[in-house]
């Protein structure tokens, strides 16, 4: 089912994507807030990958 | 014998543009010269501008069968048509980006949503005015300050405005710098815009290195319509932070970045034809795209406010109008407009953070729309 090609439409579209814009991007937010735990998991040197290891 | 030369002459002058050419053009070749006037001496996206002022202008000299097919320009705009330059120049941004500042603040990630409210008044706006639910979706992307998605999304949606839509993407994102500071100023106390921000923390190298294979899997999963210029944007990012491929990360951020961009400005601005533009909604659709630039910095700004009041005063407000995305021209602008008020406040690596979320909340806006209209 698509939305209708109304005025009405353009209302419900504009409200859905607006809110579940905020919903997904603080979804990916949360996401990066368990990055600094990556961190844990070990350390990578720039000077080691820029020479190839 | 002299007869026969003069109809020489005569066929001769019929086969040059001079025969053809009317107020349209020459209106459209003014067009093109503001363009170039503005990135010339006013320093507005020169990398843009000047590209599609010169073809504005070069399009609407009659007689050239440049912007037709077998024309250089006609192969050039097949690159948009076939949505091919868009992922093509996000692979680039991935690879030019730094995306530290948002890794280090998640919180202002939110800022990407709110400061893009712009999209949603315009396509009210559209729709009021009698588009197509779906040419009304594409107007509004205008909004979301970014020429490759706004491309992508109208290709998708309504191709037929594509001439229209970047024009008023690409110049409004060029006069950026005009049209926010009033709003910013409006919205914000001067005591908001002196407000310091503490320093954001460091991000490790291996952050940095799961960070596009995250975000590649979240919208593949989430937003299939979008996929392709985030996964693109992704890959551009991961070449440049492993390190290993400075070769590769050079030439997607540099190389093949210009070719794009030549291949685009002149694509965009053979379009701008004035049999094609001048009309009334060409008019509906730049004023449009303004309210939605208008809106988004507004709503961004706004946004601002309320985590800087939820936040106890920690977050300048300036920031906000960053989340329209437009990378970095937005960010710049808040910065700048934050060293006016106070010259020892460097807003830049703050405002990046929102921007740069800015980019992913027009990708979420754009895949969402393409999504309930029912379009793959």
């Amino acid at each position: 089912m698509t939305v209708p090609d109304t005025m009405e439409g353009a209302y419900i579209l504009s409200v859905i994507d607006f809110l579940l814009s905020f919903v997904i991007i603080w979804g990916m937010s949360l996401v990066l807030y368990i990055f600094p735990y990556l961190n844990k998991l070990g350390h990578l040197d720039d000077s080691k990958l820029r020479g190839g290891h | 014998m002299f007869q026969q030369i003069l109809s020489l002459m005569v066929n001769l002058a019929e086969q040059t543009g001079l025969a053809q050419i009317w107020w349209g053009n020459i209106f459209m070749i003014f067009v093109g010269a503001i363009l170039v006037y503005l990135a010339l001496y006013r320093k507005y996206e020169p990398f843009l501008l000047l590209g599609i002022g010169f073809s504005c202008i070069v399009a609407n000299v009659p007689g050239s069968d440049l912007t037709q097919p077998g024309g250089l320009f006609y192969y050039a705009y097949q690159g948009v048509e076939l949505v091919i330059i868009p992922p093509l120049i996000f692979l680039g941004v991935g690879a030019m980006t730094d995306f530290g500042p948002m890794i280090a603040n998640p919180s202002l990630m939110i800022l990407g949503a709110a400061a893009h409210l712009g999209i949603f008044i315009a396509l009210i706006g559209a729709k009021a005015l009698g588009f197509t639910l779906a040419e009304a979706g594409a107007i509004g992307i205008i909004g979301g300050a970014d020429g490759p998605m706004a491309i992508f999304v109208t290709m998708k949606l309504a191709p037929h405005l594509l001439p229209q839509i970047a024009v008023a993407a690409y110049s409004y994102m060029a006069l950026m710098p005009l049209i926010q500071p009033p709003i910013m100023k409006l919205l914000t106390s001067p005591a908001e815009r002196q407000i310091v921000m503490v320093q954001s923390r460091k991000v490790s190298r291996l952050e940095k290195i799961c960070f596009p294979f995250v975000m590649a899997i979240i919208v593949n999963l989430l937003l299939p319509p979008v996929a392709p210029l985030i996964t693109m944007l992704m890959l551009g990012n991961m070449l440049r932070e492993v390190l290993l491929v400075d070769r590769l990360a050079s030439t997607a951020a540099n190389d093949l970045m210009n070719v794009i961009t030549i291949t685009l400005t002149v694509a965009v601005g053979s379009t701008m034809e004035a049999d094609k533009f001048l009309n009334i909604k060409t008019l509906q659709i730049i004023v449009l795209g303004l309210i939605a630039f208008i809106g988004g910095t507004a709503s961004g700004v706004i946004g601002a406010k309320i985590m800087n009041w939820f936040s106890g005063g920690k977050i300048n407000p300036l920031i906000g109008s960053a989340g329209i995305a437009s990378v970095p021209i937005a960010a710049r602008v808040s910065h700048v407009v934050g060293l006016q008020e106070n010259p020892y406040n460097f807003l830049i690596m703050h405002a990046m953070g929102p921007n740069l979320a800015g980019v992913f909340g027009t990708a979420i806006s754009g895949g969402i729309m393409l999504a309930l209209i029912g379009v793959k």
